[in-house]
């Protein structure tokens, strides 16, 4: 075991790079995302983004927004009740950005695949509609015989489908609590964080809280992504802002929208990275630029409760940062 | 009797989606009305519902109002499980085992093919091209539509949105109909009623088309006809269907905290 924890921004100078395959999107639309590591991609100006998102929230539409996305694949694109995705729509529509439509099954599926080293995995959905007929990626190829070949099942006889399995170059993962060697214990769904942590060639965690490892060993069965398998652990608070982490603080209502309407438009997308990507220096600042009293609303959640188990074991910042130190000293 | 009820075109929708929904049954939502249909079938008449989202959300009921999406604080602060797509969408949606889903559509069909990928002008032709407005695509609704034993397709009645033929198929209804889905051989037997602002669409025998089933007490024939872009077929017993009961509706409104149902 050896402490993981560094910065973000030398997590994203260490394991990001223009063109990779980069996946994130950890729960639906609204949950818990890594949209810091997405933000800190953008101050680092990486480019030419193969976007692999379960579910889109955010973190793709802005980066599809600022274009540093010009491919991606993914199941749900949209912000839910928010409304749908302008900046994501805006790429799309307009060229900038090939989007290749999947089911949220199928993502799931794709990646427990490329965990297994599955050459293929059979499709019994997606199958038989215009997700298997037309592809974003090869769209002279119709019907589709790419994107989700026919196959025969070899027991039954029947034609079925092959998804292509999937395995990221990096996953910036956001959990709730993480050790500093990078056991981490997700509180909410998991979406497909189990079988991406598994996928992902490389794993960096952002959590919202840094435990000791005694919280680690008094909940083992808990936790879902063990540290063996983890590159990195970067330490944000509020890293899945404006969405919610449950347990930790509830969705910015206020932020989401506003957030969505700025990527509606090429200003709006600017203004947007000027104020709230290109604004803060550090986790301090970050929480100014929130908002204090903002900070105290959202973590007011009627779901804090769910953290009541591990609060004794929580680091505190100083504690995190001479951890962090530490690592870099190295 | 008393007066005549003050509901909206959505609440009845609601109501006549929770009215599909059986006690006991194992039953997926998605985010929005269609969830608010499901929760008020469980406060109403389904106690023993058994609920889930795609997330892996399960046991919950909103509190607070609307959850803003699956994964909402406002459904995870009471729930039983949260375990994960696999799971949901997995374990319980394609293996089969799932006995009814709700879903929304930009776009349906006259088989009950649904599209919530995008607008295209025109058909989108040999090629691929981008549409010229991205809807949030597929989700998990491609996933239901495929393994829910049978699923209800919940969408406000305008001609744009009921086509002769989808653009684009993001979730499989009978395809081009008669036995087409079945040589799919999914597990999930397909859409058994297309519930609109105005009324209950159900599928024909045989053919698997959807015809008028009924219309609700503000509706009418015309009215749907006209808002139908496809030459639809009344079936012989068609009837209007019973308007919101006192009890419903202050059972749907329990849900709808917020009203989202409300806003006319």
């Amino acid at each position: 075991m050896s402490n993981k924890l560094i910065s973000l921004a030398e997590a994203v100078r260490r394991f990001s790079w223009d063109g990779m395959q980069y996946a994130s999107g950890a729960a639906l639309p609204i949950g818990s995302d890594a949209i810091i590591f997405g933000r800190e991609l953008l101050r680092q100006k990486r480019k030419d983004l193969h976007a692999i998102f379960h579910c889109s929230g955010q973190q793709l539409n802005l980066l599809a927004a600022a274009g540093a996305a010009t491919k991606a694949e993914c199941g749900f694109a949209a912000l839910e009740v928010v409304g749908f995705a302008n900046g994501l729509r805006r790429a799309v529509e307009s060229g900038r950005l090939a989007l290749e439509d999947f089911s949220n099954l199928a993502m799931t599926l794709r990646l427990l695949g490329g965990a297994l080293n599955w050459p293929f995995v059979p499709a019994t959905v997606n199958i038989g509609s215009d997700l298997q007929d037309r592809s974003a990626f090869s769209p002279d190829d119709y019907p589709a015989r790419s994107k989700i070949p026919a196959v025969i099942d070899p027991f039954s006889g029947k034609t079925i489908g092959a998804f292509c399995p999937l395995k990221p170059d990096v996953a910036a993962i956001h959990v709730t609590l993480a050790d500093a060697n990078g056991n981490a214990i997700l509180i909410g769904t998991e979406w497909s964080r189990y079988e991406l942590s598994r996928a992902a060639k490389k794993v960096v965690l952002i959590a919202d809280a840094i435990v000791d490892p005694a919280c680690i060993r008094q909940f083992p069965n808990l936790v879902r992504i063990p540290d063996i398998i983890v590159d990195a652990v970067v330490y944000w608070p509020f890293g899945a802002w404006p969405h919610s982490s449950p347990g930790v603080y509830d969705m910015d209502e206020e932020h989401m929208f506003f957030m969505n309407k700025a990527l509606a438009s090429e200003q709006g997308t600017a203004d947007y990275i000027r104020d709230f990507v290109q604004n803060y220096s550090d986790i301090e600042s970050y929480l100014d630029m929130i908002g204090r009293d903002k900070i105290k609303t959202l973590s007011a959640s009627n779901s804090s409760f769910l953290l009541d188990p591990y609060r004794r074991w929580i680091l505190t910042p100083q504690d995190v940062a001479s951890l962090t130190a530490r690592d870099l000293a190295a | 009797m008393s007066a005549a009820l003050d509901y909206t075109r959505q609440e009845m929708m609601a109501i006549a989606t929770g009215r599909e929904i059986r006690d006991g049954e194992l039953a997926i939502f998605g985010v929005g009305l269609s969830m608010l249909a499901g929760f008020f079938a469980q406060a109403n008449h389904a106690p023993n519902l058994r609920s889930m989202t795609e997330g892996g959300v399960y046991g919950a009921t909103p509190v607070g109002g609307l959850p803003w999406g699956i994964e909402c604080n406002r459904l995870a602060v009471n729930a039983t499980s949260f375990t994960s797509a696999l799971d949901a969408l997995g374990f319980l949606v394609a293996s089969g085992r799932c006995d009814v889903g709700v879903i929304g559509a930009a776009q349906v069909d006259k088989f009950g093919n649904v599209n919530t990928t995008g607008v295209w002008d025109g058909e989108i032709g040999p090629h691929y091209r981008a549409p010229k407005t991205r809807l949030p695509g597929a989700g998990g609704a491609n996933d239901i539509a495929c393994g829910a034993k049978r699923f209800i397709v919940m969408v406000t009645h305008e001609p744009k949105r009921f086509a002769e033929k989808a653009t684009y198929i993001s979730s499989p209804g009978y395809l081009d109909g008669g036995l087409s889905r079945a040589k799919q051989g999914f597990v999930g037997g397909g859409p058994s009623a297309i519930i609109t602002t105005l009324g209950i669409l159900r599928p024909e025998p045989d053919t698997n088309e959807f015809v008028l089933d009924g219309w609700f007490p503000f509706s009418s024939v015309e009215e749907i006809k006209a808002n139908t872009g496809w030459a639809l077929r009344v079936a012989p017993d068609a009837r209007e269907i019973a308007a919101p009961s006192e009890t419903e509706l202050a059972n749907l409104r329990k849900v709808d905290e917020t009203g989202a149902l409300r806003k006319k």
